[in-house]
């Protein structure tokens, strides 16, 4: 599993409570639709989040009368998604050093 | 035709292979795949199609569970395993429950535990009451370890020789040549005094004298009187509490007048209360020692250094350092008295009782030695007592063996179930102790008689010692609840449970170890006290080489003594009495006199110690003391009182005298003169030691005992008219007398008081021993009852049963004996080396020994196995 899963999926949640099907799309989205895992394997993972108690999840009746299980981001799961941000960044930065630099034209 | 929901269905079962698949986790990856088939027919698959892209989208059961298989791993490790609270106060109530229905369960056994560590215990308690009392010895003086008493280490001329005996003015002279020294006083007597008020005439034993330092040193609680007057008047006395009872009984005693000896009068200053303490210094009145010196003594021997005769006491700066100071006393009495080679040396207040051993001390000190030997006991009999628990829980466990297992089942650890049993035997110690209480309060008076002590239930407001008891209690709890715990916790409860674990095979080595340990102590123990017996018969019967028997003998003091002649004249008259003499100390121990006597063709550098005493004429003649050579001391040779010396035969040998001994030169003393006799050897002193060199010169002035030898048959009226002939002869003294060989049996009063305690104790060891043996036996043949049943059915008798029951505990006495024998063929050896004159170690001790162990062991045991192989076998077999 990759190691930016797990802020992206924190990432997500943080905008709003949401259900698996919908959270591994958007997962794929933002990963450009290019995962070497399937998607029944994020449900293990979202699990793990949640025995880390960075989210929750309830049962609830969505729209279209399905039962679904939505997530929310816990307090520690936000703090979390801080400190990955700053990890993250911090990687970032020291990435852009260590390469050369390159010229921005778009 | 595609079903969806049946091609649904199928793809669940795949999941339900993997033990991490739980439902709502699989329902969770369903809705999953309904979405994905859901957005793939909206992108216009046909719904197989649709169906085949969302399960590949979906993935494999095996990854998906591999993965939750991961999330369980973490899940596992990250739970703290289930482990009980240190202490769960919700099973208190539930472990009171069982520890009280496992002693209602086994009365029996549970009476032997509690009984045997009460008696432990209360032995135990008994004994630390006697160390702190022993111990507690002059600590009551506030300035105790400012205090020291001087005495003189004689080493110099006699080997290892003390003396705490010195002469009047060496507490003054130390006083002004060392600042360290700020009070001193002497402490001292010279005879018995009559003392007498009005009609009440007592001779006082107890009469001591003391300088008026001695309040200001000494802690002694005056009741009466001013302390800082107290001793300003010479002519003063202070009392007791007991002897101002004595004299005045309710009337207030100060300002009262006291007459000593019929010829001065002292005036009571103060009563002093000394009743409750323990004091190395001993006295019923105290007087300044001023009047000992002008009433006894004579002034002029206020300075005579070479008067050894009194205690001296000291007490140094706070700061002062008794080291020091011993060492600046070296030769210190060369200073005053030239030919004195002896040295002082400082003993401390606080070492007199339990760590003296210095010559010309009172008897009545105690001992560190007994202080250990008793303590070591009683540590004996708890262990037996802790042993029997051991064994007996142990034993039983098998009934616990369920318990156990269930509660480790629930969750038990085997830290609780340590802490649980623990608890137990501490809660039955605790019991004991209680029931040791009351037994203490009852073994008091016994324990007093045997230790010749006064001790009281003053523990009861101790609460050091109370709290010393309670934590003595819990500490038998712990160490007889050790090896029951630790093996009880080990059971594994699934064999437990299963029932293929016999739980009384609690090592059986072990067990018998500890039988054997027990009844080594016991067989040890017995050993020890007929030894003992032995040894004090054989000294008490021992021919002492002179005749002890049916002499009176009387003290001659103050104005008695001008009257001895008349007295002894008097006594004759009477013809059951035999003999009338007199000499200076008691025959049983004559003491040792300083110097080396003068003989004829002594070499320069010879010397010889050798006991002296003084004696009256008719003294051989009393005592029978077979003469080898020459004659007794006699009348008809004007010169016997003077020069004459009568020496024993060990005497002769050692001065290397040619026989005839008699007629030649001899002199000590000053005084030269000739031996005129030889006597036989003879026990003089005590038989812990050798006969050594003996001379007796008769010296008038120096008597202090009359003896009186009279006819065997008609004792009391022989008495009774000798004391008729006193009253007559008014001699303003009361007539008291005792016999002679009462001494001779007191001599060895220490022993026969150490026998009484190896007997007291021998015999609760082999009481506790027996409790424990009686329960395992009867453990035993429970436990066997069917063996028994079957044996008897198929023929054996009741005898043989008895036989086979009892054998393996005779082989555990048998092995105790072994162990026993050699530890007490040493121990006894080293004790018989304090007598010079000494029993052997009779074999037959030690097979009586054996006998006796083995005898009670065999009757406790066949009480129950008796019972045992007599039960009718229809009952044992009707069951099953």
């Amino acid at each position: 599993m990759a190691a930016s899963t797990r802020p992206i999926i924190l990432a997500i949640l943080s905008r709003g409570k949401d259900y698996g099907y919908s959270i591994i799309q958007k997962v794929k989205d933002t990963s450009g639709g290019h995962l070497e895992w399937t998607d029944g394997m994020l449900y293990p993972v979202l699990q793990r989040m949640e025995m880390d108690g960075l989210i929750q999840s309830q049962w609830k009746l969505s729209r279209e009368n399905r039962p679904r299980r939505y997530y929310t981001i816990t307090e520690k799961g936000c703090k979390e998604l801080a400190s990955e941000l700053v990890s993250w960044w911090n990687i970032w930065q020291a990435l852009t050093r260590l390469s050369a630099p390159i010229p921005v034209e778009d | 035709m595609f079903d969806l929901e049946k091609e649904i269905r199928k793809w669940k079962k795949s999941f339900q292979k993997y033990e991490v698949s739980e439902d709502g986790l699989v329902a969770d990856i369903e809705l999953h795949l309904r979405d994905a088939y859901n957005a793939q027919r909206q992108e216009g698959l046909r719904e197989e199609e649709a169906f085949l892209r969302a399960v590949a989208q979906v993935g494999t059961a095996e990854s998906i569970a591999a993965e939750y298989n991961k999330n369980r791993i973490v899940r596992l490790n990250r739970r703290s395993p289930l482990r009980p609270g240190r202490f769960m106060p919700a099973l208190v109530w539930n472990y009171i429950k069982t520890a009280l229905r496992a002693i209602r369960r086994q009365k029996g056994y549970s009476l032997i535990n509690v009984s045997g560590l009460a008696i432990g215990l209360a032995v135990c308690m008994l004994i630390i009451l006697w160390v702190v009392d022993e111990w507690s010895f002059d600590r009551f003086n506030t300035k105790a370890n400012r205090i020291f008493r001087v005495y003189r280490d004689e080493s110099a001329t006699q080997k290892n020789s003390t003396s705490v005996l010195t002469p009047p003015p060496m507490a003054a002279a130390l006083k002004s040549d060392f600042p360290e020294i700020v009070k001193a006083t002497r402490f001292g007597y010279w005879h018995r005094q009559l003392v007498t008020y009005k009609d009440k005439r007592f001779n006082e034993p107890g009469f001591r004298h003391a300088d008026p330092d001695f309040f200001a040193m000494f802690s002694f609680p005056l009741v009466k009187g001013n302390p800082e007057t107290i001793f300003s008047n010479p002519y003063s006395v202070i009392l007791t509490e007991k002897t101002a009872a004595k004299y005045f009984g309710e009337e207030d005693p100060i300002g009262k007048i006291l007459t000593v000896n019929n010829s001065f009068d002292v005036t009571v200053t103060g009563v002093i209360h000394n009743e409750s303490l323990n004091s190395s210094l001993e006295f019923d009145l105290l007087s300044p020692f001023e009047i000992l010196l002008k009433e006894s003594i004579g002034e002029d021997n206020a300075d005579n250094w070479g008067f050894n005769s009194f205690g001296t006491y000291v007490m140094l700066e706070p700061s002062a350092s008794a080291e020091n100071l011993n060492q600046k006393l070296a030769g210190y009495l060369k200073k005053y008295a030239e030919e004195d080679t002896d040295e002082l040396v400082l003993q401390p207040l606080t070492d007199i009782h339990l760590f003296s051993n210095l010559g010309h001390d009172l008897h009545n000190r105690g001992d560190i030695k007994y202080v250990w030997i008793f303590s070591a006991l009683a540590v004996f009999v708890l262990l037996i007592a802790c042993v029997n628990f051991m064994n007996l829980t142990t034993a039983r466990s098998a009934n616990r063996a369920r318990e156990v297992g269930l509660r480790k089942v629930v969750g038990a650890g085997r830290p609780q179930l340590i802490r649980q049993f623990f608890g137990e035997s501490i809660l039955m110690a605790l019991f004991a102790l209680v029931i040791a209480l009351f037994l203490l309060e009852f073994l008091l008076p016994l324990f007093n008689t045997l230790s010749g002590k006064q001790l009281t239930s003053a523990w009861r407001n101790n609460p050091a010692l109370l709290l010393g008891f309670i934590g003595l209690s819990i500490l038998t709890g712990i160490s007889s609840g050790i090896y029951p715990t630790l093996f009880l916790s080990s059971f594994q409860p699934i064999r437990i449970l299963k029932g293929t674990m016999s739980p009384s095979g609690a090592n059986p080595l072990f067990r018998k170890a500890l039988v054997v340990f027990q009844f080594s102590l016991s067989v040890f123990l017995i050993i020890g006290t007929l030894m003992i017996s032995r040894q004090l018969s054989y000294m008490r019967n021992i021919d002492l080489g002179f005749n002890r028997e049916h002499i009176i003998h009387l003290s001659i003091h103050g104005e008695l003594h001008e009257k001895y002649g008349a007295i002894r004249e008097r006594f004759l008259q009477n013809p059951d009495v035999l003999h009338v003499t007199a000499s200076m100390s008691l025959p049983t121990n004559i003491q040792g006199s300083p110097g080396t006597p003068m003989w004829e063709g002594r070499p320069p550098e010879a010397k010889m110690e050798i006991k002296a005493d003084f004696v009256d004429y008719d003294y051989i003649e009393t005592f029978e003391i077979p003469l080898v050579e020459g004659r007794s001391f006699s009348r008809e040779y004007s010169t016997d009182a003077e020069t004459a010396f009568i020496v024993n035969e060990e005497a002769v040998r050692r001065m290397g005298l040619e026989k005839p001994a008699v007629g030649k030169r001899f002199g000590f003393w000053s005084i030269d003169g000739q031996i005129i006799g030889v006597m036989k050897d003879a026990h003089f002193q005590p038989l812990h030691q050798k006969i050594d060199p003996l001379v007796f010169k008769m010296f008038p002035g120096w008597l202090r005992r009359m003896y009186v030898k009279i006819r065997s048959n008609n004792v009391s009226a022989t008495l009774a008219s000798m004391r008729k002939a006193w009253d007559e002869m008014n001699l303003g003294y009361p007539f008291e007398y005792r016999f002679l060989d009462e001494d001779f049996h007191n001599l060895y009063n220490n022993e026969a008081r150490l026998g009484k305690i190896f007997q007291s104790f021998a015999a609760l060891a082999v009481f506790i021993a027996c409790l424990g043996l009686f329960g395992l036996a009867s453990f035993f043949a429970e436990q066997r009852t069917k063996e028994i049943g079957i044996r008897k059915v198929l023929g054996s008798s009741t005898a043989g049963i008895v036989a086979l029951l009892n054998q393996e505990f005779l082989k555990c006495i048998a092995a105790a004996n072994l162990v026993a024998w050699p530890i007490a063929y040493f121990v006894l050896r080293a004790w018989l080396q304090k007598f010079a004159y000494r029993t052997d170690i009779a074999i037959w001790i030690f097979l009586l020994s054996a006998a006796l162990g083995l005898a009670v062991a065999l009757l406790t045991v066949s009480l129950q196995t008796l019972r045992a192989a007599r039960a009718s076998p229809a009952d044992s077999l009707k069951y099953e």
